[in-house]
């Protein structure tokens, strides 16, 4: 079996036409391998260590000095950018599971349902003493589930209380109306919530929950979604695109997963002002930038260097993606005193916000995107309502491609097949 | 016509009663899963009605609308909602009972903005959450009262606690007939078919429940006369079937079906409604908490329900029969296999399996079954 590069891994990039890989999204691919190393030998030295879905409170572990804890949702992209997906899932299969099982979410208990640490990518997932996820599918109960029994650990789910269909332009007003944009009686609950996690934690490992880190985290993370958001602004305003579509999701992820803390801010200052200086400069990705596309969905981790065969052949460039954007829009919050509510607020329709077809169409008309190519993965119920994003951009005058495959499993993959359709959906909807 | 026959005109012909309903001048709220307290909307004087997808109906409409990928049985609702299937519903509440049915409520609202010359009737979402935790059921209790409110809404009238007493004990005697009828299953021999259980239970969510209760009393009267069912015993496990198709198909290859877990089977008649103390407390209660809502089980709560179920009905062997897109209950299904075989009962796995069975569908199912119910007749005489 190849063994690929992780995310964020810059050596796969070919040839683009001008811009250089970013230093920080570099630096921040390598602070990530380092974080995680210091982790494993962290809970090796019996420190408490949480696996958790990606919308849920980081914050509050960092808070409690600074409890480690890995996303699902990265650990699934780390697992399959090792092109290790298809091996796992063969596995699972061979113990009953349907073949059409869910991918995203289930690598990382596939993984864990194996117990061979030799097999996973970065040296083996420590062994967590907690898992963590809302419960927004309905398959998160069972995978959770049979995650906590492969890791002997408990499960803490938080509810997941139907969101209001739509918010007119919630993106306008989530940092300072979070309250009435995300509503009292959905908050009250989640607030409770984290007040009954808190002091879960407080009980099982001993440590203390300190209110005035929090306030500072909050803090933090507002500085460095700002910048996010003067990153996504410039990317967008900004032609020919400064940033390949690769870098900004292995830079912006990557650093994500460190918001709250002042290494975080730094940066994506330093993110920033990178992309800046290539704007000021007029480097490119493509310097012949002809269409600019929008990415609908999940990153393609096992294949980010996907995007970059439209470049070569189109001037085609893949300009954004929801994970820059959300940055931009999703997380800063103004906690007018109560950091614990503002919190609560940022991580229960997360999920939902991106997926909301207004949003996204407003995106694309922020970067002036020709066309949008959507990823659906058919066996994740989180993909149901695509539709409706491709109405929505297509009734604004941005043609949509849906693809279907899946972001994590390799294995069904058809690249000739799926650059074919790019490439007529490019030459027959996208060209001017 | 006898009483299993209306029972059966009515399964078969969902909206009779609903219909007549109307044209006497009532309401009719129809409702999705069994995660809906029909006794509150009874209570509030309308007619509940179970609403169920149709396989024989199609998806051309709701095709154009969502992705394929999700359960079956609620693009089939969508398909009807937007063909005007359901046109004699006044009113619409949708549970948070699994993220099919959340979706089903927001494709609502979103096939409303894209083509706004659709039109459904008005909806509420009772948010049902997902856990059995105490805070959930504060969460519930909110539900509760919001429900309350907007069936007081739609009909011009206060919910008393004692109209929602009332319409709590006419739900409790239906399930008690109702495992009455299961009864009758579990005997050995069986003196009901699957299809014939299907029918009887499934037309209590489509009529009244007093006329209902008539119904069943009446049938259980005579129920000494049902001829013996000799087909070979089982029990069947995975998705909610809202039609006797798959059924049908079963007991046409000399079987019986003395038992199934679904909410339009024998799980129905599961936890009666507490009917001491406070009748809103009771039903806040009942829907958070009863054990036999599928959502709120563990893979391990699942297991023992589906063991211990297949073991009250005596079945000689289970059939696991999974819709594609509906993959809570596959993950539930190594486990449960498993445990069925460590008590001596056999199982085969139908997955992925079409909503709508094509005549070559039929074919591959009934030879497996077949083949099935052969080897389990082998191993009795055995
Ligand atoms: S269906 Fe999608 S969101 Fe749900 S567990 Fe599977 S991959 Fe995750």
């Amino acid at each position: 079996m190849s063994a690929a590069k992780g995310v964020g891994d810059q050596s796969k990039t070919g040839p683009v036409k001008d811009a250089k890989p970013l230093k920080s999204a570099m630096a921040a691919a390598q602070h990530q391998k380092e974080w995680f190393k210091n982790a494993q030998e962290r809970v090796r030295a019996g420190e408490p260590f949480c696996l958790a879905n990606a919308d849920t409170p980081h914050e509050i572990f960092l808070a409690m000095d600074d409890i480690p804890i890995v996303m699902m949702q990265w650990w699934s992209a780390i697992i399959s950018a090792k092109q290790l997906s298809g091996y796992y899932f063969d596995r699972m299969g061979d113990k009953g599971y349907q073949k059409n099982v869910c991918r995203y979410c289930a690598l990382p208990l596939a993984c864990a349902i194996e117990q061979d640490p030799e097999h996973e990518p970065w040296g083996g997932l420590p062994k967590p003493t907690l898992l963590l996820a809302q419960l927004s599918c309905d398959v998160h109960t069972k995978v959770f589930e049979l995650l906590a029994r492969a890791y002997n650990c408990h499960f803490f789910p938080f509810e997941y209380p139907a969101p209001a269909p739509s918010y007119p332009r919630w993106w306008e007003r989530l940092e300072d109306d979070w309250e009435e944009v995300i509503g009292s009686h959905v908050l009250d609950l989640r607030v409770e919530e984290t007040k009954a996690l808190i002091r879960y934690l407080e009980v099982s490992t001993g440590r203390q929950f300190s209110h005035k880190t929090l306030l500072e985290i909050m803090e933090l993370e507002n500085e460095q979604e700002e910048y996010f958001k003067k990153i996504r602004n410039l990317i967008a305003e900004t032609r020919p695109c400064p940033v390949s579509l690769r870098d900004q999701l292995a830079a912006t992820m990557n650093l994500q997963w460190h918001r709250g803390t002042q290494w975080a801010v730094d940066h994506t200052r330093m993110f920033y002002e990178e992309v800046k200086e290539k704007a000021d400069k007029g480097e490119a990705v493509c310097k012949d930038e002809k269409i600019r596309l929008m990415w609908i969905g999940r990153g393609l981790w096992h294949n980010t260097a996907f995007y970059q065969y439209f470049e070569e052949k189109y001037g085609a460039v893949f300009t954004n993606s929801m994970y820059l954007s959300i940055a931009a829009d999703g997380y800063i919050r103004h906690h007018h005193g109560d950091p614990l509510r503002a919190l609560a607020s940022r991580h229960i329709y997360m999920g939902y916000c991106l997926r909301d077809p207004e949003w996204q169409l407003n995106e694309a008309k922020r970067y002036g995107v020709n066309g949008a190519v959507m990823i659906v993965a058919s066996n994740c119920i989180d993909s149901v309502g695509n539709m409706f994003i491709k109405m929505v951009l297509e009734q604004g005058g941005v043609p949509v491609l849906p693809i279907y495959a899946d972001v994590v499993d390799a294995r069904e993959w058809k690249d000739e097949e799926i650059k074919a359709q790019v490439s007529q959906f490019i030459e027959e909807r996208c060209m001017p | 016509m006898g009483p299993l026959e209306t029972m059966k005109k009515h399964y078969e012909q969902r909206d009779v009663a609903a219909q007549k309903w109307k044209k006497q001048g009532g309401k009719v709220v129809g409702y999705v899963s069994d995660d809906c307290p029909e006794e509150m909307i009874l209570a509030a004087g309308l007619f509940p009605f179970r609403i169920s997808g149709d396989p024989a109906s199609g998806t051309a409409e709701t095709d154009k609308y969502t992705e394929s990928f999700y359960d079956p049985s609620v693009r089939s609702i969508l398909n009807m909602l937007l063909t005007g299937k359901y046109d004699f519903l006044d009113y619409l509440v949708i549970p948070h009972a699994s993220d099919s049915i959340l979706k089903l409520y927001h494709q609502l609202w979103w096939i409303h903005r894209v083509d706004p010359s659709k039109q459904f009737p008005p909806l509420h979402l009772f948010d049902i959450v997902h856990t059995r935790f105490w805070q959930t059921g504060q969460y519930v209790r909110d539900q509760v009262r919001a429900l309350k409110e907007k069936l007081e809404e739609w009909s011009g009238k206060e919910i008393t606690a004692s109209a929602l007493a009332r319409a709590i004990t006419i739900g409790n005697e239906n399930k008690a007939l109702l495992k009455q009828v299961a009864a009758l299953r579990a005997s050995e021999p069986a003196h009901l078919s699957g299809v014939e259980a299907l029918q009887i239970i499934g037309s209590s969510m489509v009529m009244l429940k007093e006329e209902h209760n008539k119904l069943l009393s009446q049938f259980l009267k005579g129920a000494s006369q049902l001829p013996a069912q000799e087909g070979v015993r089982l029990f069947i496990e995975g998705s909610d079937l809202d039609n006797s198709q798959f059924y049908e198909l079963v007991e046409s290859c000399d079987a019986t079906i003395v038992g199934e877990n679904s909410s339009w089977g024998n799980r129905y008649s599961d936890d009666p409604v507490d009917p001491s103390g406070d009748p809103f407390e009771a039903i806040a209660e009942r829907y958070h908490l009863r054990p036999s809502r599928p959502r709120i089980q563990s893979i391990e709560q699942r297991v023992a329900y589906c063991v211990r179920s297949a073991l009250e009905a005596k079945a000689q062997g289970v059939i696991f029969f999974l819709y594609e897109w509906d993959p809570a209950p596959s993950w539930d299904q190594p486990d449960q296999a498993k445990a069925l075989e460590d008590k001596g009962i056999p199982s085969l796995s139908f997955n992925m399996q079409k909503y709508a069975m094509s005549d070559r569908d039929r074919e591959t199912l009934k030879k497996d079954v077949k083949q099935f119910v052969a080897s389990l007749s082998k191993k009795k005489k055995h």
